[in-house]
């Protein structure tokens, strides 16, 4: 396991894409200490390992299929109302494409 | 005289014999809520409420929410209301959909009249980390212990008699946590059993929507209304929906309940444990059989962390959506990067911040599988656990927390090297999408606390008609802190 150094810590929120002061980091360090004692207790679980990893409480069955019904979306005014920047019956959002 | 402090079930009798109207209702409630000195609230809708009280339907009248003001979680889309989750990532966001659960409340006529303050995000329990600060246990004048969280406006809110009805939402405990220190009956269904489309996700595969009543009868006609498949919902189930009061007052005679001798024994103090020894007595004299069973202790001790790494490591994901670009804070940069960096870098407050650098810290390449997905392993190991104990009973029943509510002073968001397994078990609900219910048991020094009643997924009639048969063993319903008594 990657030691919880500041380092390693920055790198995560990096990747979480923010920032926290120094003071923060510090603090985290030190508490990743408690948090990396508590995260073991699951390693002495017998059995663990042999596990079936649960990602749901239980399975469900879905479907995708439907009636081919005509039903219609929200109404271009109302999906624009509550936007903060409305040009030309467009919302303008920061360019994210180079 | 006021009609805010009583069940649903006298408001809406009161109503149907005409003695009180929708709209004399909502400004009661709105004056209540305005007045309210436990920073319930986000946004008090009194303008739009007014409006829809003018406008109710009567065709609705035989509904028990028809014209009842109610409270709902900042966690919920409402359609043209602010909506922030109590983050300041979510200033001024106003959704143009409303969640399921808010459609058919209105639907059946409940008129909104704000929304609650939360831990931000849904993550905490402390009822503190939220972007107004605290929200205060109306049972204590003095404003020095907690209503927990993070559903603590809706919790503070019902407990002061502002509404009977407040929606909550719950990963961990965060209803039937705030419920017994509240007073209320807190419930959340089994995963899948109610709609999830619109409250925002924290942890998909632990979330659920929750929410207190002041009476087990009114909890069950609550789940009547909100029950039931959604399409627009991927985890909402197929199973029929059945009526939920219909069998509350059925003999218990027979029925088992499964008490945890390890929960039961990590609590120290002895006036909450001879209250609920009292109420398994009371319980054995209704003739339900009750045993005291063991569950591995290491595993018990395990829920925590294993909550903890699950629901952090599905919250960096859940909440990615939250970037300054779409909707919500945007803070200036020069590029879309900047723009997403600075503007998660302020949004967020340092908890959440903790919280999201856990949960990414246990997906990092080189911990995924010791961290992540062991603690999926361990989740799947708990859950047996408590299902095999369920196989043989119809639910398990424990206090639902070891103490009454924790001074406002106490450091809950801190990581602490020792805790105990009777603080957090409830999440073992959670991880195996079962339902699970708080209600009274009794008080000590003014503040209440409650017990905690678990059965089988998709089994609410029996766990109603359990929880129907404490009510009634302890007396303890309608309970509220008025503000100024």
């Amino acid at each position: 396991m990657e030691k919880a150094s500041k380092e390693v810590l920055q790198l995560t929120a990096s990747k979480l894409m923010f920032d926290m002061t120094d003071e923060e980091y510090d603090r985290l360090v030190k508490e990743f200490e408690v948090l990396i004692k508590q995260m073991n207790i699951i390693g002495e679980i017998k059995g663990v390992d042999d596990a079936e990893p649960m990602t749901f409480p239980f399975d469900v069955t879905n479907s995708c299929l439907r009636e081919d019904v005509c039903s219609t979306s929200i109404k271009k005014e109302e999906a624009l109302k509550n936007a903060k920047d409305v040009k030309e019956g467009q919302i303008r959002l920061p360019r994210v494409l180079k | 005289m006021g009609y805010m402090h009583l069940g649903l079930l006298d408001i809406h009798e009161a109503l149907i014999k005409n003695k009180v109207t929708p709209l004399e209702l909502v400004l009661e409630a709105i004056e209540l809520a305005k007045k309210g000195t436990n920073n319930c609230f986000e946004y008090i809708c009194e303008k739009e409420a007014i409006e829809k009280a003018k406008k109710l339907d009567d065709s609705k009248k035989d509904n028990i929410l028809y014209g009842i003001p109610i409270v709902v979680k900042d966690n919920y889309s409402t359609k043209d209301i602010p909506t922030t989750a109590s983050s300041n990532i979510l200033k001024d966001y106003v959704p143009i959909f409303s969640s399921e659960v808010v459609n058919r409340l209105e639907e059946a006529g409940a008129i909104i009249i704000g929304k609650t303050t939360m831990d931000e995000l849904g993550m905490g329990g402390s009822g503190s980390a939220g972007h107004l600060g605290t929200t205060y246990n109306p049972w204590d004048k003095t404003k020095t212990h907690r209503i927990g969280g993070s559903s603590c406006g809706s919790a503070s809110a019902i407990a002061s008699g502002i509404v009977p009805l407040a929606i909550g939402s719950d990963t961990g405990d965060s209803v039937r946590k705030p419920a017994s220190y509240g007073a209320s009956v807190g419930l959340k269904p089994t995963w899948g059993r109610i709609s999830r489309f619109g409250l925002f996700p924290f942890a998909a595969s632990l979330d659920h929507v929750g929410y207190f009543t002041r009476s087990v009868y009114d909890s069950a006609a609550i789940l009547n209304v909100l029950a039931g498949r959604d399409e627009k919902d991927y985890s909402s189930s197929f199973k029929p929906v059945e009526d939920y009061t219909k069998k509350l007052n059925e003999p218990v005679a027979g029925k088992r309940i499964a008490v945890i001798k390890e929960i039961v024994d990590a609590i120290n103090d002895q006036d909450i444990l001879a209250t609920f020894k009292n109420n398994l007595e009371q319980l054995r004299q209704r003739g339900v059989v009750i045993d005291f069973v063991s569950i591995d202790y290491k595993l018990l001790k395990a829920i925590y962390p294993t909550y903890i790494i699950v629901s952090s490591a599905e919250a960096t994901s859940n909440n990615a959506n939250l970037d300054g670009v779409k909707f919500g804070l945007r803070e200036p940069g020069k590029t879309y990067e900047e723009i997403l960096k600075n503007t998660r870098t302020k949004g967020f407050s340092k908890l959440i911040k903790r919280r999201f650098i856990i949960g990414g810290y246990s997906l990092l390449k080189e911990n995924r599988e010791e961290l992540f997905v062991r603690a999926q392993k361990c989740r799947r190991l708990i859950v047996d656990a408590f299902n095999s104990v369920l196989d043989k009973f119809d639910a398990i029943y424990c206090p639902a927390t070891p103490t009454v509510a924790p001074l406002i002073s106490s450091n809950l968001e801190a990581f602490i090297g020792d805790y105990s397994i009777a603080d957090d078990y409830m999440a073992f609900a959670n991880m195996g999408g079962l339902p699970s219910i708080t209600l009274p048991l009794g008080f000590k020094d003014g503040l209440p606390f409650g017990g905690n009643l678990t059965a089988k997924a998709f089994d609410e009639s029996n766990l109603f008609n359990l929880a129907q048969a404490i009510e009634d063993s302890t007396g303890l319903k309608d309970l509220v802190a008025k503000e100024d008594e």
